[in-house]
């Protein structure tokens, strides 16, 4: 793990907390391997890392729904599992990954369970922030994917809980239904704490203020997102009418390692100082005939950040 | 492990989702209708038709003293119908409730509700029983009443055959907790049923043949019992909730 500081110790008073979870299922396969880390209450966290990082076996154990093999487990305090957890539990709202719908349960009914489950909320009043009125009579499986997950959504948030789990909200959905489900939760999101597993790094970016990177089990760094930019070094963009392969060989002829963007067409290079040392690598590239047409410093974006830290780079 | 709030409101839906599921409701009323009404009353009439006639003997200790068709029918014939059905009946249906949910990924719906995963499976079991008693309770009481009424079977008899029931609805729960938890998908389902089902029915005709007449019910009641509650703790103990989510 590079660096820790939000969760060098897990305290009472975090609303998540792994300490030292392990999770094997059967005898081969590791899910988490001493995984340690916390959330404190109102952060927005985002959970992150490549398929089979164990995102989702985190999930499932904050969820009560499985068991860790060794180390501890609580939610708003309470371990899971124990007396007190059931309780904590109906303070925390779970938005689970592209769950089947039922064909025989309409969106009222399912809605009214989770009220009876949370013991408290007003199947009205999400029906009505959700948009999802005129569906209450509904069945599941009809709905288009964008309204599933906001019946998933509305379910969640029926019992005004404290924390938010969201687990890849707004995958399977087409980009429209995707834009308004992470409106939705943006206004789900504030006082809350969330912790949300994504592929979806943009999501993320859009939603969160720290990062849980994950690998193979272990957490590869917990850290703030700014934190995070600011360790990153600055880059630049340039753009030439010649060749990419030709920008790049010259740059890499000052000395410098380029990277191409990811529309490829143009480069990106890595600079401790880039607001001095731009305007005279720009000189030189066109006093050596390369016709620049774009020249800027660019913020890593979480994307950049995540592959550099999966990757060792940070 | 399992939250009383929770487990009644997930009944509450099971319940609503079973009056709506199709293929459950045919399943247990045709079987039930089956094995309790139709072949025992084809049966029945034929031996009032008959009138009485002496069967041959046989030197099998269930056997040994039913002389005449009417004692075969009621010693042997209409428990083997009651214990058969009450073993099938809740399984069949567990197949189309349980195990359906976890196919078409529904549980991820009811997991991310504040339950534990042994609430939801208890609510389904519990579900099942319901169904499996409100189909055959009636009919084992309409086959329980004509008996009586022709004078066939004392009120003792009646009271084990109810027992036999109760035992053999305990059995079939404790297979449908297996099945949920060990079957992936329907047609896994439907086998494994098919696996669990086969030695239940030869231990039932086994126990009807071989145990003398007059404690075979009981044996049988106690043994169906036996098999449930230790399908349900070896369930719980090494196959673990955890399975039902995999």
């Amino acid at each position: 793990m590079l660096e820790d500081a939000p969760s060098a110790s897990p305290s009472a008073r975090a609303a998540l907390a792994f300490e030292d979870v392990s999770k094997r299922f059967g005898r081969s396969v590791v899910a988490l391997d001493h995984v340690s880390w916390s959330i404190r209450p109102g952060a927005r966290a985002c959970l992150l890392g490549p398929n089979g990082a164990g995102k989702s076996t985190s999930i499932r154990l904050i969820e009560g729904a499985i068991v860790p093999t060794s180390g501890r487990v609580t939610l708003l305090g309470a371990e899971v599992g124990s007396e007190a957890y059931l309780a904590a539990r109906r303070r925390t709202g779970v938005v689970p990954q592209g769950p089947g719908m039922y064909a025989d349960l309409t969106v009222g009914e399912y809605l009214a369970l989770a009220r009876r489950l949370y013991g408290r909320g007003s199947v009205d009043r999400v029906l009505e922030a959700l948009r999802l009125g005129p569906y209450r009579a509904a069945i599941l499986a009809n709905l288009s994917g964008g309204y599933q997950r906001r019946v998933a959504l509305a379910a969640a948030i029926l019992g005004d809980p404290e924390v938010l789990l969201l687990d890849e909200p707004t995958v399977g959905l087409d980009p429209v239904a995707a834009f308004d489900v992470v409106q939705l939760l943006r206004e789900a999101m504030p006082e809350r704490t969330t912790l949300l597993c994504t592929h979806n790094l943009a999501e993320a970016e859009a939603l969160c203020d720290e990062v849980l990177i994950m690998r193979s089990g272990k957490v590869l760094l917990h850290t703030p997102l700014a934190e995070l930019r600011r360790r990153a070094r600055p880059l630049v963009r340039i753009a030439a009418r010649q060749p990419v392969s030709v920008l790049q060989s010259v740059l890499r002829r000052r000395g410098l390692s380029t990277q191409v963007d990811s529309d490829g067409e143009g480069v990106l290079i890595a600079l401790d100082e880039p607001f001095d040392a731009t305007p005279s690598l720009l000189r030189s590239l066109l006093i050596e005939g390369i016709d620049v047409y774009e020249c800027r410093p660019i913020r890593p974006t979480l994307e950049m950040l995540f592959l550099d830290v999966v990757r060792g780079a940070v | 492990m399992f939250g009383r709030r929770e487990t009644a409101a997930l009944l509450r839906k099971e319940l609503g989702q079973v009056r709506r599921s199709r293929g459950a409701l045919i399943s247990a009323g045709l079987l039930s209708l089956l094995m309790i009404v139709v072949v025992p009353g084809l049966q029945l009439t034929a031996i009032l038709a008959s009138g009485r006639q002496a069967l041959p003997s046989v030197p099998l200790p269930g056997l040994a003293r039913l002389d005449e068709p009417r004692q075969l029918f009621v010693q042997l014939m209409l428990p083997a119908f009651v214990a058969l059905a009450g073993v099938m009946v809740p399984s069949i249906a567990a197949v189309h409730t349980i195990v359906v949910e976890r196919e078409r990924r529904t549980i991820e719906l009811l997991v991310a509700l504040p339950v534990r995963v042994g609430d939801i499976l208890l609510a389904k079991l519990l579900a099942n029983l319901a169904l499996a008693v409100a189909t055959l309770g009636p009919l084992v009481f309409v086959d329980m009443a004509a008996l009586a009424w022709l004078g066939f079977v004392s009120p003792a008899y009646v009271v084990s055959v109810c027992l036999l029931l109760v035992a053999a609805l305990g059995c079939s729960v404790g297979m449908s907790l297996l099945v949920a938890l060990l079957a992936r998908d329907f047609r896994t389902a439907n086998n494994l049923n098919g696996i669990l089902l086969g030695p239940t029915i030869g231990l039932v005709l086994a126990v009807l043949i071989l145990v003398p007449a007059d404690v075979h019910l009981s044996v049988l009641a106690g043994l169906l019992l036996a098999i449930g509650v230790g399908a349900v703790a070896g369930g719980l103990r090494w196959l673990t909730f955890e399975r039902y989510l995999a």
